[in-house]
Parts: C-alpha cells; structure tokens; sequence
C-alpha cells in the first residue's frame, strides 16, 4: 500500500514569491488498486509522482509504502516504475535493449534480458520491430514499448503521467483499454495523473482532484 | 548526475597555466611602466598603427562577412538542391585547417608565384588583401553556419501570418526573418572580430611589414627585441580587449538560449531562373573564399615535383611529423580528461561554464609569453608544451561536451533512475552514449588544434622539438623555390593530418537523435 502523509512542496516562482504544490497532502491507494489524481496543466501533478518515485525531494511529510518511510531511498532502489508522457524511451537503444533496460539493471546477464523483453514484447505485439530503433516506431507503438519497459521490472508500484496526451483521440482509447487489461493481469498497484476525466474514470477505481495544494476525492 | 568536485581539477590548471601567467605578465608591466607607457605607445607612430590596423582589419572583416555570409545562409536554409547536405558538411573545413595551412593556401593563390597573381599579372604581397582574404577564408563559414541555423528557427508560422497580411518575400525577410536572425549573427561576429583580433599565424605570414597586427608585434618584442615591458603593456591591453568583446559574445549567447522552434520552415526546390542563380552565385561564393585555398594548395603540392615529396621522408620532416603527432596525441588525453571534468563540473556553475571560454578570450601569444616569465625552469621542457597545447585545446571539449549535456532531456535521466540505475550505471549507459557524439566532435576540433598550433610552439619549443607549424614557416623563411614548395607539401600533409584527425573522432549526430541549439562558436584560434 502506498501512503502520503502532509506532504508539503513548494517551489519559488520568478516574482520571488511562493507556489504551492502541496500543503499537507494525503492519499492512500490499496495493493492492486489504480487510483488517478486530476488537475489542470501545471498543477503539479507530475511533480507529485516524481516526489513519489524519489526524483523530486518534498519539503515536508512522508512517503510511505508497506509501511516502510521511503525518506533517503534513492529512486533506483524504490522499485517503482514511472512512465513519462512523452514515453522517455532511450534514443541510443534499440526497442529489445529499451525494454530490457531495467532488467540488466537488476543484474541479469544481457542474453537473459534480451530474450524476456522479446518475451514481453510478442505480449504487445511488437516482437517484429525488437531491433527497431525506438524513434522509428509511431506514437502507439512507443507508448506500447513504455509500457513494456515499465511492466518487465515487475514494479511494486506503477507511475503513469499523462500516459495517452501525445496520442491522438482514436488511439488514445484503443490503447487505454490495452493498458487496463496488461496492468490488471499484472495486479500492480498504480497511480495515474491525467487533466482528462474520462480517461481517469476508465482506468481507475479512485479520483481524486490536486487543488491548492490538497487532494479532494471525487469518486 | 552532479560532479562540482570535478571542477577542481580544470580550475587548478586554469589557474596555474593562464591565470597565473597572465598575472605574472602585469607585474613584468607594471615593473616596466605604468600607464605612461600606455600613452607612449599610443604615440607612437608604428605602434599605433598596429593597434589601428588590427581593430580596422577585424572589423573590415565582420562588415565583409556578414555581407557575403548572409545570402548565402539564407540560400542554404532556405532550398533543397543537390549536393546541398555535402555543402553543409564541407562548411566545417576551415575549422580543421591548421592556420599555417590557410596562410599558404592563400598565397598559393594571390602570394608572389600564386596561380592567380600569375595569371593577372600582380600579386596582392604587402597589401592588406592578403590578411583580409585569409581572415575570410576562416571565418565566412562560421557566420554562414550561424546563419543556416538562425534561419533554421525562424518560425514558419510567423512567416505565413506576415505573407497572408501581405508583406512580399522580401519585406518578410526584413521584419520577420532578419529580427530573429540579428542575436546569432551578432553572437558570431564577436567571434569572428575576437579570431582576427588576436589571430597570430595569418597576421605573422601573410600581414609582412606593414600589415602585421598587435600579436605579431608582441612576438617580435619578446622573440627578437628583448623588450620584456613593452611587450607585456601590449598584451595586457590587448587581453582587456578581447575580454570586453569576449562579454559581449556571453551576453548574446545568454539570450540565445531558447528552445528550437519544432515548426520550421520547410525546405523547398528552387524554382526558376532566378532561384537557380542565387545557387550558383552563393555557392560561388564559397568556392571563392572558403574552397579555393585548400584546392590551391593541394594542386600546387601536387606539381611540387618529386624532390619536394621525397622531402618529407628526410629526417627533419619526419621529426617535425613524429613530434606534431606526439604531442596532439598527449594534449588530447589531458584535453578530453579536462574537457570532461569541466563540463560535468559546470551543469550548475555559471562560474565554471564562464570559465572554459577563458583560454578562448586570452591570446596564445599571451598564454606563451605569461609562461615563459613565470616559469623560467620550465621553459622549453616538455610538461609546459604539452599543458600549454591542452589549454588552447580543451575549451572545444568542454564546451560542446557541456552543450549536449543540456541538451540531454532530463526524462531519460530520471526513467533510468526509476528503472533501477545507479547514478554511475545512468552514466555509463544512458549519459555517456547520448553525449558521446558531441565528446567526439569537441575531441576533433580540439585534436585540429593541437595539430596546428603555432604561436605557442615557437616561444615554447626547442629546435629538436619542431613540428610541422615551426618546419614549414621555417622553410618558408628560407630562400629559393625548393624550399616553397617543401612548405607547400609540408602543409599538405598538415592538412591531411588535420583531416584524418578529424574524420577519426568525429561522427554526425544522427539527426533524430535529440537535438540542441547548433553550435557554431567551434574552431580552433
């Protein structure tokens, strides 16, 4: 179970004032359950799962998960998973290597990587384009590799950004579905943030919406 | 990933081999005189003409290449034609060019027995044409680059509101295009106006008596008149005045830094006589001032005659080759190690990003002179050479090395991060690869660098150390025709040696690969 306690951030903005992103913000999300945090651009929603993954430092509160404070674990060793609205594949990999990134970086040995990202890869239907370089591939086709990537480290916890906003409408919700179905065969506990209420409702059991700085439930 | 520890190693030898030199040099100054040697100087009739002569001749050339430059560029950026990749590519010649080399190639052409003096009937010896053309040859490429890529950014969109309000494509060109253009223009006019200021080996070879600027002056103080003081007052003076320029350059190039536009103009066929001749001229152009000297000299070390070629197998050639190798091989590897320490040192310092354009602001001619009055024991020894070498050279390093860094999308860093990657393994496999091609390229100009390096090797050198810079104004100074055309094939094989160097390290960015802001400040002084 992932839990925020008070978590407070702030950030100076150009006219030497303060911007709060969060100002004693709370949220539980049980095992296995997708919750999805809305608001508008630039609300902080993205900073908030960055606080999460370890890559942003709060000013104030605790992350926890199982129980355990993640204060001073560093993102690697978090077990989390984040994927980034504009998919964040590596430009210098092909689409097996990206895939299979995480896996070395848990220490298995390359061939061993590489066969089960082919492996997660013919899951999503991509096996054709594994020594594809990542920019080659369409817009669906590099949030399907995003996924795969996110998915094959088995994650404690799954990070999603605006997953589907590069996308265009048609494919945004073929691919929604896609996503539904692989993170619920997986049972990965996930947090989505989205500025999209309906894409929020299809995925998620829990909404909630980021405004001045607090969480407010909205189902 | 942060290293501000880094930084204490490219500090430490800023300061031991520039800062400290150059402070050195204002004591002996100051030891000399004080400010009324200024004012001697300043009266001084031959003097004052140097000083005048060299603002007038790197001004003339700013005007000059800004005039030729900008049609070009905007042919370039503008038109899809054939051969047009291949142009852009060959536009990074003259930054590989040792500068020796440049200077032959000119007076293979306008020079005493050049081909065009020859066919003309008078050569352009003693006259200031000869610097000017040569500073053109250099420096017309890098304001065409800064051109393409500043007309590269003009957004298309502002381009068509401008055409659907009804503005023609000339007047589009002047109140949209040229408003957005001005800053990169302006940002490589400084560079061009910092090179011909403190340029030495142009100035020294094709400047002659009279139209030889300030760094020659101060080599002729300290190298044959002794007079210590006065070359000093000089080169501080001029170290002030690169700096000023120097701050204007950092000025501009603060406020360029803007994210490329993603809806830029497209390229399109030429259409039309008209379109077609604008082509033919720009590329004219380019022939004439950037091509023309390196085909010069290579057809003129081709018709050298086989004692010329046999020459470069004689003992002192190959000395001069070993001895030029060896030391840009050393100097590379103290250049990349601080290179590398600098730019990752710099991702958060203002100071230290400010710091790697130091060695650009500073003349050779200074740095050499600061070293020898510093560190009288080490004169002529090998470890100033090399460090001194490394100094010009390692600014290309850092700095394209720190461009790329960011340039680097910091998503890719932090996916990395949360995939399971340790600070060293997001290095190692994500950082490094991204930025390894920019590494390559700063390597390969700092590697030019090293291979053509002339003022500092002849006030540091020794007569068992000469490279092929020092052999070839050797030769050069030598009487009779033979002793030409060893200096022509001497150069040639500098410049192929340049070439190789380059074609060595450096590899095109894939262009899909994330790209940053071009950079077009890259060249060797």
């Amino acid at each position: 179970m992932l839990e925020l306690r008070a978590i407070r951030k702030t950030f100076d903005d150009h006219s030497g004032g303060h911007w709060v992103l969060a100002d004693g913000l709370e949220l539980q999300v049980a095992r296995g359950q997708t919750v999805a945090v809305l608001g508008p651009s630039g609300s902080g929603k993205s900073t908030l799962l960055k606080i999460i993954a370890g890559l942003e430092a709060q000013d104030g509160g605790e992350v926890l998960f199982e129980g355990v404070d993640l204060a001073g674990v560093p993102p690697e060793r978090r077990g989390f998973a984040l994927m980034f609205q504009d998919f964040a594949l590596f430009p210098h990999l092909n689409v097996q290597d990206n895939v299979a990134f995480g896996l070395r970086e848990q220490g298995l040995s390359r061939g061993a990587a590489r066969e089960r990202a082919l492996g997660m890869l013919s899951v999503f239907g991509l096996q054709a384009h594994a020594r594809h370089k990542v920019w080659k591939l369409s817009g669906g086709e590099q949030q399907r590799v995003a996924l795969a990537r996110a998915l094959i480290t088995a994650p404690r916890l799954l990070l999603l950004d605006e997953p589907f906003s590069a996308l265009d409408a048609e494919l945004r919700a073929s691919l929604r579905q896609e996503f539904v179905t692989h993170i619920s065969a997986a049972g990965i506990t996930t947090v989505l943030v989205t500025h999209d209420e309906a894409e929020a409702r299809a995925m998620a059991q829990k909404g909630y919406r980021l405004v001045a700085g607090r969480l407010q439930p909205l189902w | 990933m942060q290293f501000p520890w880094l930084g204490a190693l490219p500090v430490l030898f800023l300061a031991l081999v520039m800062l400290a030199p150059v402070w050195r040099l204002g004591l002996e100054a100051r030891s000399g005189a004080t400010l009324g040697m200024v004012a001697d100087l300043w009266r001084d009739d031959y003097l004052r003409w140097r000083v005048v002569w060299s603002f007038l001749q790197a001004g003339v050339t700013c005007v000059a290449a800004l005039v030729l430059a900008l049609p070009v560029s905007w042919v370039l950026a503008r038109f899809m034609f054939p051969g047009r990749a291949l142009v852009l590519r060959l536009l990074m010649l003259p930054f590989v060019v040792p500068t020796l080399v440049a200077a032959m190639g000119v007076l293979a052409l306008w020079g005493p027995r050049g081909w065009i003096s020859a066919w003309a009937g008078f050569d352009l010896q003693d006259t200031p044409w000869l610097l000017l053309y040569g500073n053109l040859f250099f420096n017309l490429c890098l304001v065409v680059r800064a051109g393409v890529d500043a007309l590269g950014q003009v957004s298309a969109a502002r381009v068509a509101a401008a055409r659907t309000l009804g503005a023609t494509p000339w007047r589009v060109f002047w109140r949209v295009e040229w408003p957005a253009i001005v800053p990169w223009l302006a940002s490589s006019l400084c560079l061009v106006f910092l090179y011909c200021f403190s340029g030495f080996g142009l100035a020294l070879v094709l400047g002659g008596q009279r139209y030889a600027t300030v760094e020659v002056e101060i080599y002729t103080l300290v190298a044959h008149e002794l007079k210590l003081a006065q070359a000093g007052v000089l080169a501080l003076c001029m170290a002030l005045l690169t700096g000023c320029v120097a701050l204007a350059y950092a000025w501009i190039e603060q406020r360029l830094s803007t994210p490329g536009r993603s809806d830029v103009i497209a390229l399109r066929r030429p259409g039309g006589v008209k379109a077609w001749c604008g082509v033919v001229a720009a590329m004219l152009v380019l022939v004439v001032f950037c091509a023309a000297p390196l085909l010069a000299i290579g057809a003129r070390a081709l018709t050298a005659g086989q004692d010329a070629w046999a020459g470069v197998l004689d003992a002192e050639s190959l000395r001069a080759i070993w001895n030029t190798v060896r030391f840009t091989a050393v100097a590379l590897l103290l250049a990349t190690a601080l290179g590398v320490a600098h730019a990752l040192a710099a991702r958060r310092s203002v100071w230290m990003r400010a710091a790697a354009f130091l060695p650009f602001v500073i003349s050779p001619v200074t740095v050499a002179f600061g070293l020898l009055l510093l560190y009288p024991r080490l004169s002529a020894s090998m470890l100033m050479l090399v460090a001194a070498y490394a100094l010009l050279a390692y600014p290309f390093v850092a700095k394209s090395l720190g461009a790329a860094l960011d340039n680097l999308p910091a998503h890719l860093t932090q996916a990395a991060r949360t995939l399971g990657a340790t600070p060293w393994r997001l290095f190692w496999r994500v950082t490094l690869p991204l930025v390894a091609p920019s590494l390559r390229r700063g390597m390969a100009f700092a590697a030019a660098t090293a291979l053509g390096e002339f003022a500092v090797t002849l006030f540091l050198s020794r007569p068992e150390w000469t490279t092929l810079t020092t052999l070839i104004y050797e030769r050069l100074g030598r009487p009779g025709q033979a002793n030409q055309d060893s200096a022509l094939v001497l150069a040639t094989v500098l410049m192929l040696l340049a070439l190789l160097a380059f074609l060595l390290i450096e590899k095109p960015v894939p262009p899909d690969r994330h790209a940053g802001r071009p950079h077009t400040g890259d060249r060797h002084a």
